[in-house]
């Protein structure tokens, strides 16, 4: 029985990861409704970010925060004004989809030719302390990445419903056409909704960073789970994403435990398709149809 | 010239970087991933095969030849192809080594046996390397079965004994990465380990680039395992140790098998005093009773000179000891003919202890160094050194009350 | 991005440059007589084969697939079993493709609901559980450790000491699948994807069976891609899951398409002609210099080509090869109607549709409450009703699109029996054809291929359909638009072009939703003129129409409906005159007039 606790809590935890990185991708997906491949490569440039900044000036990793985040702003940002938005009015959305894989290979080898192919190590700092509650374990870093995905989702829910920006935003997200009429700028939008996704991974990988080694792939394993999370949480819904993080966190984790390590892949990518196929709008989506046809 | 020959020669130019080597000078292609996943030890690996190759062209060559290397990428399966081909038709190389991944070597040795170019293998671990009876291949360093064998050996005769267990009543568990690095030595670690009636509980594979192992660390726990043998890269070596400190797991004995439990940075990146006492069996490393590895030293102080660092790894060296012994041999025949090398090769008899990896070589039938050898190592005080077998050891071991 | 879809062969200029590529192909190699060129160019063909494949999905059905490995792979690893087992790989491949093709079909038959990014989301899901389960079942396939095929030279078994026949297998297979892609395109099936790509629901109003002709496409270029896959097994003597199942693989093939340009036939085969040297080159220049160099350089490529050249290669071509085109001087057809008006007042036969009870709710709203109504045979129904009354929710009732909650639609066939249809194909076999109010063109096709997308529906041959299409368009005056992009046209052109298609199918009902909304004065009595020829050429007509004066002079009948009920019904005359429409709909101007 505890065994069993240990592993929900473990999923849960891992649900936790899953989430601070998906975050960030919910509102580019969702919104901007591109697929960014270079996902994975913002939060290992963050980890990157982080581990140097820890390093070199002796701080806490999660002062870095400080500095991570809105250069990470500032990359997604740029990454929409200058790759996205020329081809959002292409006639085909595939070639965003190649702009993004291109930007991803370049960041990947761009690490490997900065920092070689071993891994770098951000000092955990008393990050990897366990916290025992009752019969359960976890780790204090992973308790704080649990506890600042869910204040993410709550500021960012805050911010969308509640700011005039946020109201632009999902404005945006409803209707371009509308919302353009309406005088929204709408590519100043999609260019800060790209900066705050990033922003979001920024402080996923400072978070992130003290517990995981980081490596020029860092992010590859991440990019697929992230865009798994959010469209079964339903398109551009925050707390959807949270949950969805929870449910691949779970299945990750008692797949592991009850079926073998090597299949875990399997588990979690045949729930996606499942959920894909019986229920497009995701687990906890309102019903937008818009990528799927009747 | 002919129109042909022109034709070609301007497709070169076109095509490839010109070749460059003065016309005396007998040709070798060097195959290596320089690019991509496995560049890093890719490179490693040729570092060994050009220091080998500057040593004995200071010495006057081969058969009074220079030799000059051709490199080969071989980024991946199709391109190793490629890669070979281009060596063996454009640059006539009068042999092949290489490669470090099995994948490219079984993939490039396939063309050198095709056209009967001689291909010698100085790193790749797979047994279907030589598993093939490929006529025209020749490997010099040991296998995964050899990283196999030893550890299940070091686990009956050193880790067992100083546990003060009978080594079948220790529970075993081998974990390793899904790809064909950690599968096959998995493989042979189960094999050997019935053999020598170990009790091994269970086999687990999982991707090298996971981020959680917390399940698999439970399910060992939930197992009661003494000994844990891990096949892995650097990341997941790394989120092990860790996971398994953090889960409380604490087995008698981890032993991994080369990888990322042979690099400084693993250790450096899990803390030492985690990683202390923790096994390994890989290639000859550098902290070795040098007594068995004639030779090291010289190597290490080249190494250092040429590259200014000290070896990243025991590929390099491993790659060394194999293209010197080759090449030494071959300075003995005459000539460079396919025929005349498989005759050389045959004739290669070094007993063990002569080398600077410590391992002899002599080729048996299926051209696989019988003589080749891996050693046991453990992480003592944040430095790996050899502990097994005895006459090469570093340090003893440190396990149990010893 | 999809190119205008004449094919590059149309111009001479063209046809001398294709084959000038495809005789490269061959003649290069074999004049340099040197193994690694000889690579090169096999690597060549076979990445040109492959993207060719992978077009026929990614490109001309628009389903940006990045699992095509899967194809590929299951082609490799079928070969190699069976080589394995002396089973000569001439016939291994043809295993390998059947069984790619039953893939083709279960892996993309649930996901052809799934648009853009979410298809080629499932497809990479697809490939990582093939991938895990090829590793996971090893005594099936080797696992990670891969599986080798014995050296036993010679044609049976596919692999040579020789260079050339690798080179011929290799070449045949980009013709094939070469002459495979051109073939589709200049046939049916090709209009049809295409049509299916630009606009699912006008292709399925065309009577396109679209779910049905991307089945077929997918399966063909699965097939294909096997076939590729078994050589390039026998040629490479060693598979591994890693190489062969692998994310990488899938988006390279794709990416010769899109930069050689996608949708376009040859302009996969101009990708890889043009990238696999360059990349060669480049691993030459910058491989061996620092870690990580080259994979950069690459990467950085990649975005500049996508942002710079988004049309790719081909459509640098096309502007080589058609400076411009402009609209064929032909003179403007002022009358609409081929046929002059036939004076005698026209016959009302029996019913060709019955419809029963239809409701629809859609979530707590009742759209559609009790509906039923009738249409005579070669009669005008005109059905208005102000907005959000119910009139296209109807409309999509009657044609497959949507089906009801409950109640029914009977359509009697040519054999007199009434029929109960199901899927908009079922309403085009039977005869009725409908347009959108929304106007649905295929975009980036011309005006001719969006009309001969409604031919097909009648004809197989693609000259048939050419001249069935090109008379319709004269007699909907748009013949000189024939072969202009269908995105060009105006407002009264596409609702015009919305017609055509669907008159182009013969259609024995015709459904019309608002194809008056938002032309002018001119258009509007030339439409009217229009419609009644057309019920004189012997079609029955249930018209959505706002523009009075159209219902006035063009229906015998009129229903009236409102908030989801039929409030009246009758002679245009006595529906206007009838108070409850008055109020419901037609406001207070009508009523004080």
């Amino acid at each position: 029985m505890d065994t069993f606790l240990q592993v929900l809590t473990n999923g849960l935890m891992l649900g936790g990861l899953f989430a601070i990185v998906s975050i960030g991708l919910t509102l580019i997906f969702g919104i901007v409704k591109v697929i960014n491949f270079a996902h994975g490569e913002y939060l290992m440039v963050g980890m990157y970010l982080t581990f140097l900044l820890a390093t070199g000036l002796h701080v806490h990793p999660y002062l870095t925060v400080a500095a991570v985040a809105p250069l990470l702003f500032v990359l997604g940002a740029l990454t929409q004004r200058f790759l996205i938005q020329p081809l959002m009015s292409a006639r085909d959305e595939h070639v965003q989809i190649f702009a993004t894989v291109g930007l991803s290979t370049a960041l990947m080898n761009l690490a490997l030719l900065v920092f070689g192919a071993d891994i770098a190590s951000t000092p955990s700092s008393g990050l990897r302390t366990s916290l025992h509650l009752g019969p359960v374990r976890i780790l204090l870093g992973q308790a704080v990445i649990f506890v600042v995905s869910i204040a993410l989702v709550a500021a960012l829910h805050w911010y969308l419903q509640r700011t005039q920006t946020g109201r632009a935003i999902r404005a945006v997200a409803q209707n371009r056409d509308a919302a353009q009429l309406m005088g929204i700028n709408v590519n100043w939008i999609y260019i800060l909704t790209f900066g705050i996704g990033a922003a979001c991974v920024g402080l996923a990988a400072s978070l992130v960073a003290p517990l995981y080694p980081t490596q020029p792939t860092s992010g590859t394993y991440f990019v697929l789970i992230a865009f798994v999370v959010v469209v079964l949480g339903g398109l551009g819904s925050i707390g959807g994403a949270f949950l969805g993080a929870m449910v691949i966190g779970l299945i990750d984790s008692l797949s592991g435990f009850y079926i073998g390590s090597d299949l875990r892949e399997v588990a979690v990518f045949g729930v996606f398709l499942l959920i894909l196929i019986l229920r497009p709008s995701g687990l906890f989506g309102r019903k937008n149809l818009a990528h799927v046809s009747p | 010239m002919s129109y042909r020959k022109a034709l070609t020669a301007a497709a070169a130019a076109g095509v490839l970087l010109a070749a460059s080597g003065a016309a005396a000078d007998v040709k070798f292609g060097a195959l290596y991933p320089f690019s991509g996943d496995l560049a890093l030890l890719g490179e490693e690996s040729y570092r060994g095969l050009e220091i080998a190759v500057e040593e004995i062209n200071a010495n006057g060559g081969v058969q009074g030849e220079q030799i000059v290397l051709e490199r080969g990428d071989a980024v991946d399966n199709n391109q190793a192809i490629g890669e070979a081909r281009r060596l063996i038709s454009r640059e006539q190389v009068a042999g092949i080594f290489g490669s470090y991944a099995s994948s490219r070597s079984i993939a490039a040795s396939q063309v050198a046996e095709l056209s009967g170019i001689p291909y010698f293998e100085l790193g790749a671990v797979a047994d279907e390397v030589t598993g093939r009876g490929l006529e025209w291949l020749w490997r010099t360093n040991p296998t995964a079965e050899h990283m196999g064998q030893l550890i299940v050996e070091m686990t009956v005769e050193a880790i067992a004994p100083r546990l003060n267990r009978d080594p079948g009543d220790l529970r075993i568990a081998i974990i390793h990465e899904d790809s064909s690095y950690g599968t096959s030595v998995a493989g042979h670690q189960e094999r050997y380990g019935k053999e020598a009636g170990l009790n091994i509980v269970t086999v687990q594979a999982y991707p090298a680039n996971t981020v959680d192992m917390s399940s698999l660390v439970l399910d060992l726990q939930s197992r009661d395992i003494d000994v844990v043998y891990q096949t892995s890269y650097q990341n997941d070596s790394v989120l092990f140790l860790q996971q398994a400190d953090e889960a409380g797991f604490k087995p008698a004995a981890i032993v991994g098998g080369g990888g990322g439990y042979s690099l400084q940075p693993t250790a450096d990146a899990v803390g030492h005093e985690l990683i202390d006492g923790v096994l390994n069996a890989d290639f000859t490393q550098y902290l070795v009773n040098t007594e068995a590895t004639p030779g090291l030293e010289d190597f290490v102080s080249a190494y250092e000179e040429r590259y200014g660092t000290f070896p990243r790894s025991g590929h390099s060296l491993n790659n060394y000891v194999g293209a010197k012994a080759i090449l030494q041999a071959l300075d003995e025949a005459d000539g460079f003919d396919p025929d005349v090398i498989a005759e050389t090769m045959a004739a290669i008899d070094i007993p063990a202890g002569q080398t600077a990896a410590g391992y002899g070589m002599l080729f048996d039938d299926t051209h696989q160094n019988e003589r080749a050898a891996m050693m046991g190592l453990q992480w003592q005080d944040g430095k790996l050194v050899t502990v097994y077998p005895e006459e090469a050891a570093y340090a003893p071991m440190r396990l149990g009350n010893e | 991005m999809q190119q205008k879809l004449k094919p590059a062969l149309a111009s001479p200029r063209g046809a001398i440059g294709l084959a000038l590529v495809l005789l490269g192909v061959l003649a290069i190699p074999i004049a340099m007589d040197d193994q690694f060129i000889y690579h090169i160019f096999v690597t060549i063909c076979i990445f040109a084969a492959l993207s060719t494949a992978w077009n026929i999905v990614g490109g001309y059905a628009g389903q940006l697939s990045l699992g095509h490995a899967i194809f590929y792979g299951i082609g490799a690893y079928a070969a190699v079993m069976l080589t394995n087992m002396g089973i000569t790989p001439w016939l291994g491949m043809f295993v390998g493709a059947f069984f790619a093709v039953i893939a083709a079909i279960v892996v993309s038959y649930p996901c052809f609901r799934l648009h853009g990014p979410f298809f080629a989301l499932a497809t990479i899901a697809f490939l990582e559980v093939f991938r895990v389960l090829a590793l996971h079942f090893r005594s099936f396939t080797g696992g990670a450790t891969g599986m080798m095929i014995p050296l036993n030279i010679g044609w049976e078994w596919m692999v040579f000491r020789d260079r050339l026949p690798s080179l011929v297998i290799a070449f045949g297979m980009m013709l094939l699948a070469l002459a495979v892609a051109w073939w589709i395109r200049n046939h049916r099936l090709g209009f049809q994807l295409i049509a299916t790509r630009e606009r699912e629901s006008a292709a399925r109003g065309a009577g396109v069976q679209t779910v049905k002709v991307r089945l077929i496409g997918v399966s063909i270029s699965a097939a294909l891609c096997s076939l590729v896959g078994s050589f390039h097994a026998m040629y490479l003597t060693f598979i591994e899951p890693e190489a062969v199942f692998s994310l990488t693989f899938s988006i390279q093939i794709a990416l010769f398409a899109l930069i050689g340009g996608i949708g376009t036939v040859f302009g996969p085969l101009l990708g890889a002609v043009m990238l696999v040297p360059i990349t060669e080159l480049a691993r030459g220049w910058l491989g061996s210099g620092a870690l990580g160099l080259h994979g950069f350089v690459y990467g950085v490529v990649l975005v500049l080509v996508v942002l710079f050249m988004p049309n790719g290669i081909m459509g640098l071509v096309h502007r080589f090869l058609e400076p411009d085109r402009k609209p064929k001087a032909e003179p403007e057809p002022e009358t609409v109607a081929a046929e002059p008006r036939r004076v005698a007042p026209h016959q009302v036969g029996d019913d060709i549709i019955r419809v029963e009870g239809l409701d629809k709710h859609f979530g707590g709203l009742h759209v559609t409450n009790n509906v039923s109504f009738n249409l005579k045979e070669g009669e005008v129904l005109a059905l208005i009703g102000p907005n959000g009354a119910g009139k296209t929710t109807v409309f999509n009732m009657i044609s497959g699109f949507l089906k009801p909650d409950s109640g029914t639609v009977s359509v009697r066939g040519t054999d007199g029996q009434f029929h109960q249809p199901v899927t908009p194909g079922d309403y085009a076999a039977i005869g009725v054809g409908r347009t959108f109010q929304i106007v649905q063109p295929f975009a980036s096709m011309t005006v001719e291929e969006n009309i001969m997308v409604g031919a097909f529906h009648r004809f197989t041959d693609v000259n048939d359909a050419r001249e069935a299409a090109r008379e319709t368009a004269h007699r909907m005056g748009l013949g000189r638009w024939l072969d202009s992009e269908a995105r060009g046209l105006t407002i009264g052109g596409l609702k015009r072009l919305e017609v055509a298609r669907v008159m182009a199918m013969q259609p024995r009902v015709l459904l019309l939703d608002e194809v008056m909304a938002g032309i002018n004065q001119t258009d509007v009595r030339r439409a009217v003129d229009l419609m009644l020829s057309i019920r004189d050429s012997g079609v029955s007509i249930i018209a959505i129409e706002h523009v009075m004066q159209a219902v006035m002079s063009l229906s015998d009948r009129v229903i009236v409906l409102n908030s989801g009920q039929i409030i009246a019904e009758g002679s245009p005359q006595e529906v206007v005159r009838d108070p409850t429409v008055i109020e419901a709909y037609l406001g207070k101007e009508f009523a004080h007039a």
